[in-house]
């Protein structure tokens, strides 16, 4: 008899058949493609070969843009998580009508198009933007600062472009804290700092481990503002290809490039990967 | 009729097919494609050539689709036989690039109207140059009170830190090294010198841009008041009211042929020569010769009027003195090696 019921509990694979077949066609076929061009010694095609791999891992030069591209994600993920938690704390700690607020201000972002938000930071860090006007209105500064076209103008820009990517992790890992734990903590004899230190990062760390898997991806492949905020001598790996697959024709080596970054990119991600289950075990105990 | 499930379903199934995949709908008589460029050229176009070319051709149907020069190459290249696109226009790079790939099939000047009055360096037979692009200097006249005079001007110490350029991604960039090269000894062939000169000019860069549009941006900002600029982008600027002007050093202006090819096997070749005729028509050139185009014209019949005949040159005899055209077969050849140069020498 028991053989008979239906197991409510198992969804039929079936189910995921037409996404699964979408991920097929326009993800895994393009990707199958773009493998095999990188395989392609030469742009008109015919040899294959390692050229391609060799040619970028050989050249210090591609390996310091791949390097400096990699090293800027780390930056704009830092920084955006030192102002990302505070605002995710806040919106945790504050009565109904300010977390709505609070919400809305870091979901508004998301709502015009990042050309845009790009473009209000050429305006802000420009040499008559807000911030030299401001400066110098102070009478701190005589001449305008360099802001714009510089490494530091970048990871700003970036920081505040991919914000909610890390807010609203942190945000889902605080509301599921109870907040018992805290109450406890201190009626055990604990101060903010240390409850903060002992209790709540650790518990909210899934989430920061989210927000800043996303911030990281979002900040590293973000073509637009690298290249509007970084201008054309700072050259990092979306430009980078850009370059070889449009300027130059050269889609070998384009291709061969793009895979580089994207095995680069899972080995970062597979390590935030490995810290998020740690520290799942961490949360558990 | 009954309306049945079934078929709803089928109305509903090819409808959406036919929406899918328009070249369904389209049979054997598609319209014919245009890739122009995309911005000021598109609606220039949309409103000049396409209803002159509707004109001559009885109405036929005709579709803009603007895109870049290198993804027309790409497009055209992924379906050689039965090419999405049956006019391509290109800069001169591009062009050779893609006569190069055999995509393009020359032009039948025989049966042409127009192509022996164009200047001698707009008559290509693999596709003639209906416009030119003309790169100078561009400035700001409320910053820079003595205008410009020649290339040199900008590696005076008064622009230290105010002078912008592009990378060699863009036509303009390249076109403005070899000019460089060529002021001091260089050629197409020999790019040397002109580094050695981009080094010298290090100090005084407050921007190089990754493309010649941001250089726009640039000067909305007031990040940059120097810049070597293409002159349709400029009045686009100043009809906007910002403070730039436009000059021709005296080395001359660099010119860029921007060429229309009939593509390769395309099905409405045709339909395509019409297109490229009216492009080339003393009409059609005139009347985008006009404000707000001041597209510069190659058909010597056409008078030159206006701001142009103010900023450019008033005659097709002092376009001939004035404007630097560049062997873009030679810099082809080189240009891969440039531009990782350019990478590696001028980052910061």
């Amino acid at each position: 008899m028991a053989a008979t019921l239906r197991d409510v509990t198992t969804y039929d694979l079936k189910l995921a058949a037409p996404l699964a077949a979408g991920f097929v066609l326009f993800f895994v076929t393009p990707l199958a493609i773009l493998l095999a061009l990188s395989f392609q010694t030469d742009p008109q095609g015919g040899h294959y070969g390692l050229t391609q791999y060799v040619a970028f891992l050989g050249d210090s030069f591609s390996l310091g843009v791949l390097g400096s591209t990699l090293w800027l994600g780390v930056k704009v993920t830092v920084l955006t998580l030192l102002l990302g938690y505070p605002v995710a704390w806040l919106h945790q700690r504050s009565p109904g009508w300010a977390r709505g607020l609070i919400m809305l201000l870091v979901l508004l972002p998301l709502l015009t198009s990042v050309v845009v938000r790009t473009f209000a930071w050429v305006v802000i860090l420009g040499r008559q933007g807000i911030v030299n006007a401001t400066l110098a209105w102070l009478g701190l500064i005589d001449t305008p600062l360099k802001l714009l076209y510089t490494e530091g103008g970048v990871v700003v820009a970036l920081a505040q472009v991919q914000m909610p990517l890390m807010v609203l992790p942190i945000i889902t890992a605080l509301s599921r804290i109870d907040p018992n734990l805290a109450d406890a903590s201190s009626v055990l004899g604990a101060g903010h700092w240390r409850t903060f230190r002992k209790v709540i990062l650790p518990l909210s760390l899934p989430g920061i481990v989210a927000g800043c898997l996303l911030t990281y991806a979002a900040a590293i492949t973000a073509f637009i503002t690298q290249s509007l905020i970084g201008g054309g001598q700072m050259l990092f790996m979306p430009m980078y290809i850009y370059q070889q697959a449009s300027t130059l024709q050269n889609w070998p080596f384009a291709a061969a490039i793009s895979i580089v970054f994207l095995v680069s990119v899972l080995l970062v991600v597979s390590i935030f990967n490995a810290l998020g289950r740690l520290s799942r075990g961490y949360a558990d105990a | 009729m009954l309306l049945t499930r079934r078929n709803l379903m089928q109305t509903a199934l090819t409808l959406g097919a036919m929406h899918a995949f328009p070249g369904l709908t389209w049979a054997q008589a598609r319209p014919l494609v245009f890739a122009t460029f995309t911005g000021s050229w598109e609606e220039a176009h949309k409103a000049v050539l396409v209803p002159a070319f509707r004109k001559a051709a009885d109405n036929a149907n005709i579709v803009l689709d603007p895109m870049l020069s290198v993804d027309q190459i790409a497009k055209v290249n992924a379906a050689k036989s039965n090419p999405p696109i049956d006019v391509m226009l290109h800069d001169p790079g591009p062009a050779l690039q893609a006569v190069a790939q055999d995509l393009v099939e020359p032009y039948p000047v025989e049966k042409s109207a127009y192509y022996r009055d164009l200047i001698p360096a707009a008559q290509v037979p693999t596709g003639p140059a209906p416009f030119f692009q003309v790169v100078g200097i561009t400035y700001n006249p409320e910053t820079v009170k003595t205008p410009p005079t020649s290339w040199a001007d900008l590696w005076k110490p008064e622009f230290k830190g105010r002078v912008g350029i592009t990378n060699l991604n863009s036509t303009l960039g390249t076109g403005f090294m070899v000019e460089l090269a060529k002021m001091h000894g260089g050629s197409e062939a020999n790019i040397d010198p002109a580094f050695k000169a981009i080094e010298a000019l290090r100090p005084s860069l407050a921007a190089v841009a990754a493309n010649p549009g941001q250089l726009a941006t640039l000067f909305q900002q007031g990040q940059i008041d120097i810049s070597p600029g293409n002159f349709n982008a400029i009045q686009i600027l100043k009809a906007r009211g910002v403070p730039v002007e436009f000059v021709i050093p005296k080395e001359g202006a660099i010119a860029f042929k921007t060429t229309i090819h009939i593509v390769k096997n395309s099905p409405n070749k045709e339909l395509a020569f019409k297109l490229i005729e009216a492009a080339l028509s003393p009409e059609v050139q005139a009347t985008l010769m006009e404000e707000p185009y001041l597209i510069v014209p190659t058909n010597t019949k056409v008078a030159i009027k206006g701001e142009l005949a103010k900023t450019l040159a008033k005659d097709h005899a002092e376009i001939a003195k004035k404007f630097v055209f560049q062997d873009w077969g030679k810099i082809n050849e080189q240009r891969a090696a440039w531009i990782e140069r350019f990478n590696r020498e001028i980052r910061v």
